[in-house]
């Protein structure tokens, strides 16, 4: 599917569970009920319109013979990093709190270090990863009084 | 004599040694960040955002602002050596500064960048203090229908960028809005978007989107290539680090001619300094006798758009400082910074807090001299950062980033948050939608409700509230010119004949 198309088929769909959600805000108890609702309406509408648009000119260039540019090539197994890095900072959120900020950090950023530089750089991503977490500790904690747990 | 009595205790204030010393690191780490692709002044100034909470504000906007210009100079470095701009604004610099290098004058392009970009920011610092006062006394006129038609034109004229993006860039601009709608509604109390969530009820906080979106979403995006980009080969051993005199002849009419175009590209909300680059580049090939020298490492070619970038960058203050409004994402940050410190940015700062606005103003030449004094002797030693690589860089970012979110409101919950902009961030870049509109339009969201919602508060209710003074039917009128600009121009390149290209292609932002 062509790119614009996807962001117009986003951008209507978006758009329309928003303004529905907007229309089921409560009223405002003093003044005018809608004024807390006008706002949002107003954007969820525009948001349809605008992807309705971005559709319409994609089906016109479509027609056209125009062509997504192609863009720069990707790394096979890419997403691997994104997505490793999603769920190792859901872990560290949950382990931020539970067992302090250094045992977390050096548990996050060595894991991170380790899916991102490889597991070859071993000895450089524990350096690196000591380092960079009690440096952060002395500039947070330390420097800017900045309370971690 | 007022303007100058305010300037020197703006000097007075800029110039302790706390402030100094932040100057100098913001410097520092601006020009580092500069430096490195795909980390630019937003990125920065968002990352730095969390570590302000601590400061006095003068201190943190003088640190941020160090940053942005350390960022406009240091944005060149990659660019000369390695053909690889760190940041938008750098484009135009790869295409005489590389070829400067490859010639063997890395050194001449090194000090000629650093020597125009202190030039520009120089000349700029100066128009900046003429224009700050008036420009802050006719926003005293501003009453909330005005505030908001500034804002319109604001976001319109920055999401109508160019032509191909402006449908993507008006959508960004609302998801913007959109995310500024959750939470409790200041007026009514109502609870808008929060589903329940206890944690939604203040909002979401405008610095995780930005450094959700400018820090984690690059992350993610550069991780698609980041196999190929291993450690960079670097020249790193450098000779003296200036220009010869037939190379000052040749860039000093270029410098003072393309500094004012930057200065008045930077004043415009939306055109930033990738726009001012490539304009002052393009208008001096023109204006050159010797067209054909540019991209095979003109010296004129390199110093024309740095000036301006610098100007560009000074200028896009101008707004953000006396009217309240952001006209790019970076002052978009700070302006979000000047909220959290407490401060409403606008006219009314010169008169309460004169100790931030002249502060600030007065950084603006030292932290030019500071820049220079790290961009030009230290160079050499500032470029070997380019040899680290992004496999380490990364990382290291992610885990600020976090760090950063969290001292926010203490809570985890704005990991959580933070990395679902990240993912914003990424799609939105993979789809080709600007992220600048977002950007300013989360950080300006809540007011231009206000103000729309105040406005018909004035007027019962009477959208013709907003076409009643002057100064809206002018703000109005400019941000339907922005909408319709890029088609106008197009319209107008198309009856043009074309001409011979002979400059090499900007690399891909």
């Amino acid at each position: 599917m062509r790119r614009d198309t996807i962001v117009g088929l986003v951008s209507l769909c978006f758009g329309a569970v928003y303004t529905i959600q907007a229309f089921q805000l409560p009223k405002a108890a003093i003044g005018n009920p809608w004024a807390p609702i006008y706002f949002p309406a107003t954007l969820g509408v525009l948001t349809m319109l605008l992807g309705l648009a971005v559709l319409l000119v994609d089906r016109k260039r479509a027609a056209a013979g125009h062509r997504d540019k192609a863009g720069k090539a990707k790394d096979p197994g890419y997403w691997i990093l994104t997505g490793g890095t999603i769920l190792l900072s859901f872990a560290y959120g949950f382990l931020f709190e539970h067992i302090g900020f250094i045992p977390s950090t050096l548990l996050f950023l060595g894991g991170l270090l380790f899916l991102v530089n490889g597991k070859s750089a071993w000895k450089l991503n524990g350096i690196i990863t000591v380092l960079f977490t009690l440096g952060l500790w002395v500039v947070f904690v330390k420097a800017f009084q900045i309370n971690l747990p | 004599m007022d303007i100058l009595q305010s300037l020197l205790y703006g000097f007075s204030v800029a110039a302790t040694p706390i402030n100094l010393a932040y100057m100098a690191f913001g410097s520092v780490l601006g020009t580092v960040l500069g430096m490195l692709p795909g980390l630019g002044p937003s990125t920065g100034v968002a990352l730095f955002l969390p570590l302000t909470y601590a400061m006095r504000p003068e201190t943190a906007l003088i640190t941020m602002c160090a940053i942005y210009y350390g960022a406009m100079f240091g944005g060149s470095r990659s660019s000369i050596l390695l053909n690889i701009p760190g940041d938008g604004a750098a484009v135009a610099s790869c295409f005489d500064g590389y070829p400067m290098a490859q010639k063997g004058q890395a050194e001449a392009a090194l000090a000629i960048s650093a020597i125009a970009s202190f030039i520009g920011g120089l000349l700029s610092a100066v128009a900046f203090v003429a224009l700050a006062v008036p420009m802050a006394r006719f926003a005293l006129r501003f009453g909330p229908p005005e505030y908001f038609t500034l804002m319109v034109f604001a976001l319109a004229a920055t999401a109508a960028i160019s032509k191909e993006a402006l449908l993507k860039g008006m959508i960004s601009l609302l998801i913007g809005l959109m995310i500024t709608t959750v939470g409790i509604d200041l007026q009514s109390g109502v609870q808008r978007f929060t589903f329940g969530l206890p944690e939604l009820q203040s909002g979401i906080d405008f610095v995780v989107v930005i450094i959700g979106v400018y820090g984690i979403g690059e992350v993610f995006k550069n991780f698609e290539t980041i196999k190929a980009k291993g450690a960079q080969a670097i020249q790193r051993k450098f000779g003296r680090i200036w220009i010869s005199m037939e190379q000052w002849k040749r860039s000093w009419i270029p410098i003072l001619r393309q500094t004012p175009v930057g200065f008045l590209i930077g004043i415009l909300p939306g055109a930033g300094g990738t726009i001012a680059a490539m304009m002052a580049y393009n208008n001096e090939k023109q204006l050159s006798k010797h067209p054909e020298e540019f991209g095979k490492g003109a010296v004129e070619g390199l110093a024309a758009p740095e000036a301006a970038n610098n100007a560009c960058s000074i200028g896009a203050m101008i707004p953000m400082m006396t009217l309240g409004v952001p006209g790019s994402g970076t002052t978009a940050v700070m302006l979000g910074a000047l909220l959290i410190l407490g401060l409403q940015p606008g006219p009314l700062l010169f008169q309460h807090h004169p100790d931030v606005a002249w502060g600030v103003i007065a950084s603006l030449f030292l932290a030019n001299v500071v820049c220079a004094i790290i961009n030009i002797p230290l160079a050499g030693a500032l470029v070997r950062v380019l040899s680290v690589p992004p496999r380490i860089l990364y990382p290291l970012v992610i885990v600020l980033a976090l760090l950063g979110v969290y001292t926010i409101n203490y809570s985890v919950m704005e990991f959580h948050i933070l990395v679902l902009f990240g993912l914003v961030g990424y799609f939105m870049k993979s789809f080709k939608i600007p992220t600048a509109p977002l950007i300013l339009a989360v950080v300006v969201g809540q007011s231009m409700e206000q103000s729309f919602r105040q406005s018909l508060m004035l007027s019962d209710g009477a959208l013709s509230i907003f076409v009643r003074s002057p100064i809206c039917i002018t703000l109005l009128a400019l941000a339907a010119v922005s909408i319709a600009w890029p088609f106008v121009s197009d319209m107008i390149k198309r009856k043009e004949p074309p001409k011979p290209a002979h400059a090499p292609a900007a690399p891909e932002e």
